[in-house]
């Protein structure tokens, strides 16, 4: 018996594994072909023969390709983003699951409804209404994109604050408290998981969109995102000399991403399986 | 001051066509406890809910001191409340929990803290104020809730089935608890309970409510003693009233089950001059009102009947015996050394004078 | 005493000179009542909308319906003796515009209903003998029992303005015929009806859309089974007994979830290529002595999609079975272990129908969100192999890459919107069936 149970964990071990190495694979080769010395997109053979730090030197001297420029504007169009992404996506799903007025059931139809309607079926469309106001190929007009995005996106946030016990927000209100009060001094409090949750994903979002920069964007390459910027250094003829300067780019992105979700890996599950589990 | 009037009280609630509560109609005084009882669902958290304001009236007037409340915000009407679950704030310690409504009023710190440590002595939690709710046990959660209820001195005190969730003993412990915050502190009470015994113990007045309607307002000793209907007399008393439907006819009431009885004279008359002759009745007789005794059987001749015993429940200083006469079921309680094996027929005796007649149909008190 | 409760249209009836002079002067009740600052709104509201609508609104509406007639194009000028270049109509615009002001009229009328109403809320009061609320009344209100007002305000704006203005537009161009040939300033478009759908349903286009369909669905269904099923499998095996180092596995897996996804499909892009790094190793081990077309081949490269979307969604299925799985009560696996069932069986009847009803809501919405996976496909086939059948379309086109492709590479934006709105259509019917289900079985659990 023992020996059965033995043998059966040695093999779900070896199983786990050969998974995990599987998984990881791609992400130590992106990473180990960063710093490849030699050769072009294609090579036959898995770890470099030549290590080098020119590559990562290449993304900020290419003139072309200004990634550090890129990397600046990423990283104010998230900031700016995730700030007041979460605060609308809170504020909308507050209002939605909590307070009373008589058009709420309704809009959360249309809300629904509207969300069904592929991402960027109306990314032409917005295009010509930045160009009528004259933000096109701005990074305003992208966290403008963005936040208005946000107000639609309170789902997850919505679930999270339907499962606080009503009888808080009563209690709360027999002691004195308005709307605002309790709102303030009860239930965002209790969120804090979810509102970390909700600024993460507002705040990765920027870094990994390339629909919608590349629309507004247009061919401005100095106001890119990394991910439009990386994109098209990897689809344009220089694709094969810059592979390797693709690879450190992609590796420069990775690793805050990562890092920021292995520290806020606690708030990413939570997140995740409550929007699940609720449906 | 504190005296609330309840006038034709309707809830409906939207898109449903029965109400939840048809015609609400109560007063209660000044510093009364008063209680609400009733099974699952018969509306008396609801009743609870539109005095705090939580529930909306869809009509009817609800007044306190003569000033009609029906669209004042919960905030404004002065009441306090324990819920059910407590409804502790669970990312504040049990002290900013007590303070919460006091803080929003801005009183001075000083003053807080007084009270709070004050409304924390009354109840014993003085040693946990630091401590956040998850580490409390559930008795001490039901502490601190009615310690938040209590330290704003409310004009009017709510509790919703504050007991509900604690094993019996604790439940037994409170109570007493609950009667002396009561007696110390002296407001007006309204407490909802399904618990019989609660009510008993703990009211002034009880009101009886069933499917959203009141069935009786009294004192305990009233609903005790002189029930106005079936419900009422099967709810209130633990165990409950043996109700047996009956026919009446000269003077005797018996159903084809075996169980026949001969009624004193008086009462006799009053069924027949009630046109009860040949019609059906409920009779009621409580438990401890049957006895086995041979002294007894020998007082109380007219009330004899025979019946078999099919379980015998041993409580310590009292025994119940449920026992059959035919397919009617009795329960009958005696006292501990009366112990008998099932199976055993014995001779029972009831106290007929303290025996109650309801109609059939109504389920009215007749008598 | 009842609520008074009067309808703005019972008030209108019975209401004094006040009600009445409402609603042809906004904001005259609330003046009147002593509200300035709700009265000067609703009278600036009124005064602003109509001339505009006069002076700029009548016109916008009367494009709407022509969509432009003049063409640009060369017209004699007498005073100058040459041809000039006349700016045409520019449909697209017209048609922006045009939408903007139906928005825009749309909440003039809001606004008027409001006025309306807050001038029967003032008739209440003034039938009941209460007290008109001064401005720092309204505005506490704000705080309590209008507190929606105020949160929701801001965000609603960008909603209108970025979401249903941009999907009534592209929504009104599927009536039209704006594609590559009709592209303004240059051109004119015009309304065409419900020519567009037919096209895509039974004519020229049907002959791509059709199969692009099939594929999309078989696509959703493969990849969101798959995940599930696997993702169940890997987190049985992560979480079962006597395995040490749960938690290091489980943050490999997370791991792999942090990578932004659009770098990881190029990589594997790279990787699966005809030259990439997967076809030179097995090459040079001998093992084929042709590289695998993964990415080349009709049908190879709809697999190749399928197990590549796997090492995306596998971990995040992981994750959430995870935590399934650990609120799995642990008294019915021994009640049956009890009763003689092996492990295979505990799987099949116990833990797995009840993983299955607590994902349930999720796996639709995955399900719909597939139909939509734009990235998996694009970023790594590019909706290729091209395919010389299909109009401006590959083997593992999605309709949503097709849609896309349709806008960006071939301009024919009234096939996009058609392609989005049967897009949609097929999300909200599907939609509509899984919620149905999903409430039945929760009926029953």
């Amino acid at each position: 018996m023992k020996n059965k149970k033995r043998r059966s964990r040695t093999l779900i071990y070896i199983v786990l594994t050969v998974l995990a190495i599987i998984w990881i694979l791609p992400i130590i080769w992106i990473v180990l072909t960063s710093f490849r010395a030699e050769g072009g997109m294609f090579v036959d053979y898995f770890i470099p023969h030549h290590f080098t730090l020119d590559n990562y030197k290449t993304l900020f001297t290419n003139s072309t390709y200004p990634f550090g420029r890129w990397f600046m504007n990423t990283l104010v169009v998230a900031v700016v983003s995730a700030v007041l992404s979460t605060f609308i996506t809170v504020v909308m799903a507050y209002s939605l699951s909590r307070l009373k007025f008589h058009w709420r059931g309704r809009f959360l139809q249309i809300a629904l409804i509207l969300n069904m309607f592929p991402g960027f079926m109306s990314m032409i469309a917005i295009y010509y209404i930045l160009k009528a106001i004259g933000l096109t190929q701005s990074l305003l007009a992208l966290i403008l994109v963005y936040v208005a995005g946000a107000a639609l996106g309170f789902y997850v946030q919505k679930g999270f604050f339907d499962t606080i016990p009503i009888s808080l927000d009563e209690s709360a209100m027999l002691d004195g408290a308005t709307k605002w009060d309790i709102f303030r001094t009860i239930t965002l409090p209790l969120s804090k998981p979810i509102i970390v949750y909700t600024t993460l994903m507002a705040f990765t979002g920027p870094w990994m969109d390339f629909i919608f920069a590349r629309v507004i964007m247009g061919d401005n390459i100095q106001n890119y995102t990394v991910a439009i910027g990386l994109y098209t250094m990897m689809t344009r003829e220089s694709a094969n000399s810059l592979f390797m300067a693709f690879a450190a780019g992609s590796v420069l992105i990775a690793v805050p991403i990562t890092i920021l979700f292995i520290v806020l890996q606690r708030f990413f599950v939570e997140g995740v399986t409550s929007g699940a589990v609720k449906g | 001051m504190a005296e609330i009037k309840l006038e034709h009280i309707k809830k409906t609630y939207p898109n449903t066509d029965i109400p939840a509560v048809a015609d609400y109609n109560l007063e209660i005084h000044d510093k009364e406890f008063m209680v609400f009882v009733g099974p699952s669902g018969s509306g008396k958290s609801t009743v609870l809910r539109m005095i705090a304001g939580l529930e909306d009236i869809t009509d009817g007037i609800f007044s306190i001191d003569g000033k009609i409340m029906n669209d004042v915000a919960p905030k404004d009407r002065e009441i306090a409340m324990v819920f059910q679950n407590y409804a502790l704030y669970p990312h504040m310690s049990v002290f900013d929990n007590i303070a919460y409504g006091l803080k929003l009023r801005k009183l001075p710190k000083k003053e807080i803290n007084t009270r709070v440590h004050e409304a924390a002595a009354v109840l014993g939690i003085e040693q946990y104020l630091e401590r956040k709710p998850a580490d409390l046990s559930g008795g001490q959660r039901q502490r601190v809730a009615m310690g938040r209820a209590i330290v704003r001195d409310a004009k009017i005190l709510l509790m919703d089935e504050p007991l509900s969730n604690l094993d019996a003993k604790l439940r037994v412990q409170m109570r007493a608890e609950i009667a002396k915050i009561h007696q110390r502190m002296g407001g007006t009470t309204i407490y909802v309970t399904h618990d019989q015994t609660e009510a008993m113990t703990l009211a002034d007045r009880i009101v009886i409510i069933d499917n959203g309607d009141i069935q009786q307002v009294g004192t305990p000793s009233e609903l005790y003693n002189q029930p106005k209907n079936t419900f009422v007399a099967g709810f209130i008393g633990s165990p409950s009233m043996n109700l047996l439907t009956v026919t009446y006819h000269d003077g005797i009431i018996e159903n084809n089950s075996g169980f026949s009885v001969k009624l004193p004279e008086g009462i006799a008359k009053q069924l027949t001059n009630g046109g009860y002759d040949d019609k059906q009745i409920v009779f009621g007789i409580r438990p401890e009102d049957l006895h086995l005794d041979p002294i007894a059987v020998e007082t109380y001749i007219g009330g004899k009947f025979n019946t078999t015993v099919e379980v015998s429940e041993l409580l310590g200083a009292d025994a119940m015996l449920y026992t059959k006469v035919g397919e009617t079921e009795v329960v009958v309680r005696s006292k501990g050394s009366d112990f008998v094996d099932p199976g055993t027929q014995i001779e029972v005796a009831a106290n007929l004078s303290k025996a109650h007649y309801f109609d059939a149909e109504t389920t009215n008190r007749i008598i | 005493m009842q609520k008074q409760g009067l309808t703005v249209l019972k008030a209108l009836q019975v209401g004094d000179w006040r009600m009445k002079l409402s609603a042809v002067i906004m904001g005259s009740s609330q003046l009147l009542h002593g509200q300035v600052l709700k009265g000067i709104w609703f009278l600036a509201v009124e005064i602003s909308f109509f001339t505009w609508f006069l002076m700029r609104g009548i016109k916008s509406l009367n494009y709407l319906l022509t969509l432009g007639t003049h063409k640009q194009g060369f017209v004699f000028d007498k005073k100058l003796g040459i041809n000039i270049l006349q700016q045409g109509d520019n449909s697209m615009l017209l048609l922006l515009f045009g939408i903007a002001t139906i928005l825009v009229v749309s909440i003039f009328l809001y606004q008027y209903w409001v006025n309306l109403k807050s001038a029967r809320t003032l008739l209440e009061f003034d039938l009941n003998h209460s007290k008109v609320p001064n401005l720092k009344e309204d505005l506490a209100k704000l705080l309590d029992s209008k507190l929606h007002i105020l949160l929701m305000s801001i965000p609603m704006i960008g909603v209108l303005a970025f979401t249903i203005l941009p999907l009534i537009y592209m929504i009104s161009i599927a009536f039209t015929n704006y594609d590559h040939n009709h592209l303004p300033p240059k051109n004119l478009f015009t309304w065409v009806g419900f020519e567009n759908f037919g096209n895509v349903l039974s004519g020229d286009v049907a002959g791509t859309f059709f199969p692009l369909l099939g594929w999309t669905l078989v696509w959703a269904v493969m990849a969101t089974a798959t995940s599930f099923l696997f993702g169940v499998l890997l987190a049985m095996l992560i979480n079962a007994k006597g395995i040490k180092g749960k938690k290091v596995y489980r943050t490999l897996f997370i791991l792999t979830m942090a990578v932004p996804q659009f770098i990881t499909l190029l990589i594997m892009n790279n990787l699966l290529n005809d030259s990439g790094m997967v076809n030179t190793m097995l090459m040079n081990w001998h093992l084929i002595s042709h590289p695998i077309p993964f990415l080349t081949d009709g049908t190879l490269a709809k697999v190749t999609v399928i197990v590549v979307n796997m090492w995306i969604g596998i971990p995040a299925t992981m994750l959430v079975t995870t935590g399934i799985l650990q609120n799995l009560s642990q008294d019915q696996v021994e009640a049956a272990e009890i009763d003689g069932a092996n492990k295979f069986q505990i799987f099949r009847d116990l833990t797995f129908p009840q993983i299955l009803f607590v994902m349930a809501p999720s796996l639709i919405q995955q399900f719909i969100g597939n139909i939509n996976n734009f990235n998996v496909i694009y970023l790594l086939t590019s909706g290729g192999p091209m395919n010389s059948n299909y109009y401006n379309a590959g083997d593992t086109d999605l309709l949503v890459t097709w849609l896309y492709k349709l806008t960006i590479d071939s301009a024919d934006y009234n096939l996009a919107s058609v392609i989005g709105i049967l897009i949609f259509t097929l999300s909200a019917i599907f939609s509509l069936f899984a919620y149905k289900r999903v409430n039945k079985m929760s009926n029953l659990g």
